[in-house]
Protein backbone atom coordinates (compact mmCIF):
# COMPACT_ATOMS: atom_id res chain seq x y z
CA UNK A 1 0.00 0.00 0.00
CA UNK A 2 1.25 3.45 -0.85
CA UNK A 3 1.96 5.76 2.05
CA UNK A 4 -0.38 8.72 2.22
CA UNK A 5 0.93 12.24 2.69
CA UNK A 6 -2.07 12.94 4.91
CA UNK A 7 -1.41 11.73 8.48
CA UNK A 8 -5.16 11.76 9.17
CA UNK A 9 -5.59 9.05 6.56
CA UNK A 10 -2.29 7.21 6.88
CA UNK A 11 -3.23 5.13 9.95
CA UNK A 12 -6.85 4.49 8.99
CA UNK A 13 -6.41 0.72 8.85
CA UNK A 14 -5.65 0.58 12.58
CA UNK A 15 -8.71 2.57 13.65
CA UNK A 16 -11.98 1.36 15.15
CA UNK A 17 -15.34 2.13 13.52
CA UNK A 18 -15.93 5.06 15.89
CA UNK A 19 -12.44 6.41 15.36
CA UNK A 20 -12.88 6.07 11.61
CA UNK A 21 -16.09 8.11 11.84
CA UNK A 22 -14.22 10.91 13.59
CA UNK A 23 -11.22 10.77 11.28
CA UNK A 24 -12.29 13.37 8.75
CA UNK A 25 -15.58 14.69 10.13
CA UNK A 26 -16.39 15.78 13.66
CA UNK A 27 -19.69 17.25 14.80
CA UNK A 28 -19.79 19.85 17.54
CA UNK A 29 -22.88 20.76 19.51
CA UNK A 30 -23.40 24.49 19.95
CA UNK A 31 -26.74 24.22 21.77
CA UNK A 32 -25.18 25.66 24.90
CA UNK A 33 -24.13 28.79 23.01
CA UNK A 34 -27.69 29.99 22.30
CA UNK A 35 -27.37 32.90 24.68
CA UNK A 36 -24.12 34.07 23.16
CA UNK A 37 -25.64 35.44 19.97
CA UNK B 1 -8.44 -5.10 9.78
CA UNK B 2 -8.22 -3.22 6.55
CA UNK B 3 -10.43 -0.40 5.37
CA UNK B 4 -12.58 -1.86 2.63
CA UNK B 5 -15.59 -0.86 0.62
CA UNK B 6 -17.67 -3.32 2.67
CA UNK B 7 -17.03 -1.47 5.93
CA UNK B 8 -18.49 1.78 4.64
CA UNK B 9 -22.12 1.94 5.84
CA UNK B 10 -23.46 4.21 3.10
CA UNK B 11 -26.75 2.30 2.90
CA UNK B 12 -27.43 2.77 6.60
CA UNK B 13 -26.96 6.53 6.30
CA UNK B 14 -29.02 6.89 3.13
CA UNK B 15 -25.93 7.93 1.20
CA UNK B 16 -25.93 6.65 -2.37
CA UNK B 17 -22.57 7.49 -4.00
CA UNK B 18 -23.97 6.71 -7.45
CA UNK B 19 -26.22 9.80 -7.23
CA UNK B 20 -25.32 13.45 -7.82
CA UNK B 21 -24.66 15.42 -4.62
CA UNK B 22 -23.98 19.03 -3.70
CA UNK B 23 -23.26 21.13 -0.66
CA UNK B 24 -26.58 21.66 1.10
CA UNK B 25 -27.95 25.16 0.36
CA UNK B 26 -28.21 25.93 4.07
CA UNK B 27 -24.53 25.12 4.69
CA UNK B 28 -21.85 27.78 5.04
CA UNK B 29 -18.29 26.52 4.59
CA UNK B 30 -15.41 28.48 6.08
CA UNK B 31 -11.88 27.51 5.15
CA UNK B 32 -9.56 26.79 8.06
CA UNK B 33 -5.97 25.61 8.26
CA UNK B 34 -7.11 22.10 9.23
CA UNK B 35 -9.82 21.93 6.55
CA UNK B 36 -13.09 23.79 7.02
CA UNK B 37 -15.95 24.55 9.36
CA UNK B 38 -19.42 23.72 8.06
CA UNK B 39 -22.38 25.42 9.73
CA UNK B 40 -25.93 24.36 8.94
CA UNK B 41 -28.34 27.28 9.31
CA UNK B 42 -31.32 24.91 9.49
CA UNK B 43 -30.16 22.36 12.04
CA UNK B 44 -27.65 24.74 13.72
CA UNK B 45 -25.08 21.96 13.62
CA UNK B 46 -21.39 22.73 13.34
CA UNK B 47 -19.09 20.20 11.67
CA UNK B 48 -15.33 20.12 11.40
CA UNK B 49 -14.06 18.87 8.04
CA UNK B 50 -10.60 17.81 9.13
CA UNK B 51 -8.88 17.47 5.77
CA UNK B 52 -8.17 19.94 2.99
CA UNK B 53 -8.78 17.14 0.51
CA UNK B 54 -12.23 16.50 2.00
CA UNK B 55 -13.06 20.20 1.58
CA UNK B 56 -11.88 20.02 -2.03
CA UNK B 57 -14.01 16.92 -2.59
CA UNK B 58 -17.14 18.39 -1.01
CA UNK B 59 -16.73 21.65 -2.93
CA UNK B 60 -16.32 19.74 -6.21
CA UNK B 61 -19.37 17.47 -5.79
CA UNK B 62 -21.64 19.67 -7.93
CA UNK B 63 -19.23 19.35 -10.86
CA UNK B 64 -19.70 15.57 -11.18
CA UNK B 65 -22.60 13.33 -12.10
CA UNK B 66 -22.11 11.22 -8.98
CA UNK B 67 -20.26 11.25 -5.67
CA UNK B 68 -18.27 8.26 -6.89
CA UNK B 69 -17.13 10.21 -9.94
CA UNK B 70 -16.04 13.11 -7.72
CA UNK B 71 -14.18 10.75 -5.39
CA UNK B 72 -12.43 9.06 -8.33
CA UNK B 73 -11.37 12.44 -9.71
CA UNK B 74 -10.22 14.06 -6.47
CA UNK B 75 -9.11 11.35 -4.01
CA UNK B 76 -6.13 9.00 -4.39
CA UNK B 77 -7.27 5.40 -4.88
CA UNK B 78 -6.04 4.01 -1.55
CA UNK B 79 -7.85 6.74 0.40
CA UNK B 80 -11.22 6.52 -1.33
CA UNK B 81 -13.01 4.25 1.20
CA UNK B 82 -12.26 6.68 4.04
CA UNK B 83 -13.48 9.66 2.04
CA UNK B 84 -16.58 7.79 0.87
CA UNK B 85 -17.34 7.11 4.53
CA UNK B 86 -16.81 10.79 5.33
CA UNK B 87 -19.30 11.78 2.62
CA UNK B 88 -21.82 9.33 4.09
CA UNK B 89 -21.39 11.03 7.46
CA UNK B 90 -21.82 14.46 5.87
CA UNK B 91 -24.97 13.26 4.09
CA UNK B 92 -26.41 11.98 7.37
CA UNK B 93 -25.77 15.42 8.90
CA UNK B 94 -27.25 17.24 5.88
CA UNK B 95 -23.98 18.96 5.02
CA UNK B 96 -24.44 17.54 1.53
CA UNK B 97 -27.66 16.56 -0.19
CA UNK B 98 -28.85 15.02 -3.46
CA UNK B 99 -29.14 17.42 -6.40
Amino acid sequence: MLQSEDPEVQDAEALSEDELDELLVEEVSIDGMCGVY
Amino acid sequence: MSVTEERVPEAASGFDPSRAWRVHPQIALRDESFGALAYHFGTRRLMFLKSRLLVELVSALDQYESADAAIDAVVPEDERPVYRRALARLAASEVIDVR
